[in-house]
């Protein structure tokens, strides 16, 4: 069943824990946008590689936890990669080497090389994300987009309120497909469900409106229960995180 | 002082003249329920890929599912931002919660969500004919497919990737516009969109 992603304080409360979320957040994108320009599978593999060490040593991460997080990876980055391989513009080259003839399909090195760098780079992208999760809650998350980069606190703690709603959704879900059996009907996986799965996210959502509009959310000065200020530390990583980008590229030359 | 959140028109409150509490909660809630449906939709994505082997560019047909949000947010609210915010929320609670796109996520979010906003914004948030709200959807899958284009499929042949456009565009739709319009639809006859505009229903006939 859905289970909301619960980080333990002991990776919260960790180096990489206690970073500040936008700090790794943009890293994360930095390295998003570094990996789009270049299909060398090095520079990946070294930033993947980089993403587990960091969760593992400074995020106190447990190797095991980081794995179930990153295994929907692999299905991913093995469809696109093969796709690309199989429909790669380099095929159609008749000077290029044949690395793979299957009958008709025709697979040539550089394609495969392309589709091994992308394969990478899904994987490392994926990689950084499963970081960033495991070493960051929902909480400090919005706190810091709210106090370090300037979004709206109606809008930021408003989609938190929202997100808290996830157990009680899930709980609903089962509710729904419950009914379903007892009704006689076989399939309790449906698309109908959706609806009522919307149905009482929006009567949850109007009663957390109600709650909020009745603690006077977003009227007048907002105060706050942690203070939250740039670190050091926060310096260190962004540093840190951009010096490991030019190093990972750096191999690509 | 804003009234109730319940009162039908805008009212006062903080930065962003025109959203109700309610409709920001609102708005998020359905982006957070999608989160969750995108969350299982990338497990059947992945898992649809045998099934296309023959033909894995059709697989793209699966993609409006990922669109919705961005168009049912606003048709129920009608507020300037509602795609963007709704699209970044699902994006954003997907790759909490673990997508194999990572923060990938976050920027096709982004994307998609800004692509049904230009066409919303274009009619200035006055036009919610099912043609605006396809076009939407349409402009949402465009943006999707030249991100995916750029990120996964740089290598990818050109007739392929029109292929997988088309796919994406009659997903869009289907899934996205018509999906939406029939959810919106509904949730209006369930009677929960009462005091949205994308909700009215006649008095009287409201279920309770």
């Amino acid at each position: 069943m859905i289970v909301q992603l619960v980080v333990p304080d002991s990776q919260l409360d960790s180096r990489l824990g206690r970073v500040s979320p936008v700090i790794k957040l943009g890293i994360a994108f930095a390295w998003l946008a570094g990996l789009a320009l270049t299909t060398d599978a090095r520079p990946p593999v070294f930033l993947a590689l980089i993403g587990v060490v960091a969760a593992v040593t400074l995020g106190a991460v447990p190797v095991s936890r980081f794995a179930r997080g990153a295994a929907p990876l692999a299905i991913a980055a093995g469809g696109i990669a093969v796709f690309s391989a199989v429909f790669s513009t380099h095929n159609a080259d008749p000077a290029a080497v044949v690395a793979v003839a299957l009958g008709p399909l025709r697979i040539t090195t550089p394609a495969l090389l392309t589709a091994v760098g992308l394969f990478a780079r899904i994987v490392a992208i994926g990689t950084t994300a499963v970081t960033f999760s495991q070493t960051t809650d929902s909480t400090r998350l919005v706190d810091s987009l709210v106090r370090h980069a300037g979004v709206s606190p109606r809008f930021g703690y408003g989609a938190l309120a929202a997100y808290q709603s996830i157990p009680r959704l899930a709980d609903d879900l089962g509710a729904l497909r419950a009914s379903r059996r007892i009704r006689g009907m076989r399939w309790t996986w449906h698309p109908r469900l959706l609806l009522g799965l919307l149905v009482r996210a929006i009567r949850q959502g109007d009663a957390l409106a109600l709650a909020m509009d009745a603690r006077a959310f977003g009227l007048g000065e907002r105060t706050w229960y942690r203070d939250l200020r740039w670190q050091g530390r926060d310096l260190v990583a962004a540093i840190a995180g951009l010096a490991l980008l030019v190093a990972a590229l750096m191999l690509a030359c | 002082m804003s009234g109730s959140s319940f009162a039908s028109g805008p009212s006062a409150g903080g930065a962003s003249p025109g959203w109700r509490t309610r409709d920001i909660v609102i708005t998020a809630i359905i982006g957070v329920a999608f989160g969750v449906v995108f969350w299982a939709w990338n497990v059947v994505y992945g898992a649809a890929e045998p099934i296309f082997a023959a033909a894995p560019w059709a697989r793209d047909a699966l993609y409006g599912v990922w669109l919705i949000p961005a168009v049912l947010a606003p048709v129920i609210v009608r507020k300037p931002g509602a795609a963007l915010f709704a699209e970044l929320v699902a994006a954003g609670v997907s790759a909490y919660l673990g997508s194999q796109w990572g923060v990938d996520a976050l920027l096709s979010g982004v994307l998609q969500g800004l692509g049904a906003e230009v066409v919303f914004a274009a009619t200035r948030y006055r036009s919610w004919s099912f043609p605006t709200i396809a076009g939407a959807a349409v402009l949402s899958a465009v943006a999707a497919w030249g991100h995916d284009w750029f990120l996964y499929y740089s290598d990818v042949s050109t007739d392929i990737q029109v292929l997988r456009g088309i796919a994406m565009a009659v997903s869009a739709v289907f899934f996205v516009a018509g999906g939406s319009v029939l959810l919106a639809r509904s949730l209006g006859q369930a009677g929960v969109l009462d005091g949205f505009p994308g909700g009215p229903v006649p008095q009287g006939t409201r279920a309770g």
